[in-house]
């Protein structure tokens, strides 16, 4: 910003280069537009490249941005294609109006930002155009994965998982594992989403003579595969240890092998397993959960 | 239940401990003490499942699964048993060929080109081959391709589908190849048909 040197660059860059920057715009939107939005968020390394110009001399976000002329030209560019990268557009409008500009391409491009749109002319095609992939990203947490049936596993979810769990998972409930205090923000989306909470706080297998009580992994067991909290998530922090050994003790309630339940153990806790947890899950007595699940006829637990 | 056996000698359901007996026995159902997945496998979505390449130890725990189709993702074929517990359980044994010019040449280092891709994707979009298993020799790079593509498909972000691809693929870790074949995967080229779309693919697409 106040180097000099940058200033001129950019002028130059003005002077020479607005016409070429504009055409690979262009050209990359019509090849490449579901990856453009990503792009001008990433690194500038790599927008470099997709520009063609490898130099590494060149902050195209910063040029873009001071120069308001640019700035506004290749806003209008990205509004052709991404509607709904301007506020107020919903999604499935930014998929019709992308077809629409599909159709009448160049000539749209030409036109004034602020023609309007006109939604009813094009509600017919809404249902095929939604049968198209979906632009929005969506953010499973880490180490997540499915269970078995409507039983799930991952890491601490975060804000940006929060969609995916609600639109995707549609969860019921969520169940940690980590006796800390719930995040408020969390508590929040869960209120918001009608998802209930179970904590049951373990403090994981360390050290010898630390282990998780037996009676603990019972109760959770208890309520992670009784179907009336399915769709259930079950996270610890990093969905490695305490998480993998309350699945491992749903395998054993599916009569898996111990050396596949392992091999699953380790999967996930790559590259921390931990041999404590593994035995854990071997010496774990089932009988109880056994028991209960038998009289409440949650076995074998459904696929 | 009890399907049609041959009486035949090499026939891969033969109990090892009873062949030098006189009859055969044929295991259609899990032992009553434990189960054994196959190598590597893993629920995708609901009924939807991926592993390494089944053998005969896995076969009472497939069954469990009650499997509908099978997509095998190479050009040679599986190991007998399979076919024949394919065969025998009536389930469709897809082959998703890596190199349709290849013939038995097959590298299990090539890679899965975009048309066997494709074709993996078609099955799996569609609910009427549910429920369904993708496999290949060690349900690491070939398997994780096809699944990366998928979850392409759902809107997953790259980095969540780099890292469930990598959980897969061992010690040695991810193929930067394999990586970016899914990276540069078009979805738009798997046609999705609502009406036969499995429910979790309802929501993401």
């Amino acid at each position: 910003m106040e180097a000099t040197g940058e200033r001129h660059k950019v002028k130059w860059f003005n002077g020479g280069m607005v016409q070429r920057m504009e055409d690979r715009l262009r050209d990359i939107l019509e090849r490449d537009s579901n990856n453009l939005l990503r792009l001008l968020k990433s690194e500038d390394e790599e927008l470099e490249l997709k520009f063609g110009l490898d130099t590494g001399a060149y902050d195209l976000h910063r040029m873009i941005d001071e120069d308001a002329g640019m700035k506004m030209r290749v806003e209008e560019i990205i509004k052709r294609f991404y509607i709904d990268a301007v506020p107020g557009i919903s999604n499935r409008e930014a998929q019709r109006e992308k077809e629409v500009t599909g159709q009448k391409n160049t000539e749209k491009l030409e036109e004034d930002v602020d023609d309007v749109y006109d939604a009813e002319e094009h509600r017919g095609k809404s249902d095929a155009i939604r049968q198209e992939t979906c632009e929005e990203e969506v953010i499973p947490p880490e180490n997540f994965s499915h269970v078995v049936g409507e039983i799930y596993r991952s890491s601490f979810p975060r804000p940006e998982n929060f969609s995916f769990l609600q639109q995707r998972i549609k969860l019921k409930s969520i169940m940690v594992l980590i006796p800390e205090e719930y995040p408020q923000e969390n508590l929040e989306f869960m209120a918001r989403a009608g998802i209930k909470l179970f904590q049951f706080g373990m403090s994981g297998n360390k050290e010898p003579f630390v282990n998780i009580p037996s009676d603990l992994l019972t109760s959770a067991l208890e309520v992670a595969i009784n179907p009336e909290n399915h769709p259930v998530l079950i996270h610890c922090n990093r969905g490695k240890h305490r998480t993998g050994c309350l699945v491992g003790c749903i395998r054993r309630l599916q009569n898996w092998s111990l050396t596949m339940i392992f091999d699953e153990y380790r999967r996930f806790a790559f590259p921390k397993a931990r041999a404590l947890d593994q035995q854990f899950i071997e010496m774990y007595d089932e009988d109880k959960i056994k028991r209960i699940a038998q009289e409440k006829q949650w076995l074998p637990i459904q696929w | 239940m009890e399907p049609d056996y041959e009486e035949d000698d090499d026939h891969v359901y033969i109990n090892e401990e009873t062949e030098l007996g006189r009859e055969n026995v044929v295991i259609s159902h899990a032992p009553r003490a434990r189960i054994v997945p196959p190598l590597n496998f893993c629920p995708v979505e609901r009924y939807l499942y991926r592993s390494g390449q089944p053998s005969t130890v896995n076969f009472p725990f497939l069954l469990d699964l009650k499997l509908k189709t099978i997509i095998w993702l190479a050009n040679e074929e599986p190991q007998d048993a399979l076919l024949e517990f394919c065969d025998a359980h009536a389930i469709q044994l897809q082959f998703a060929t890596i190199n349709p010019d290849g013939g038995e040449d097959d590298n299990p280092w090539d890679g899965l080109t975009e048309h066997s891709i494709i074709s993996a994707l078609r099955t799996i979009v569609n609910v009427e081959s549910y429920p369904l298993l993708v496999c290949c020799g060690m349900g690491r790079h070939r398997t994780g391709t096809v699944i990366g593509c998928l979850r392409r498909i759902m809107g997953w972000n790259l980095a969540s589908v780099s890292e469930e691809y990598r959980r897969f693929t061992g010690s040695r870790g991810g193929r930067i190849l394999v990586e970016l074949l899914i990276e540069a995967f078009d979805t738009q080229l798997v046609e999705i048909d609502r009406a036969k779309a499995p429910q979790w693919l309802l929501t993401a697409v």
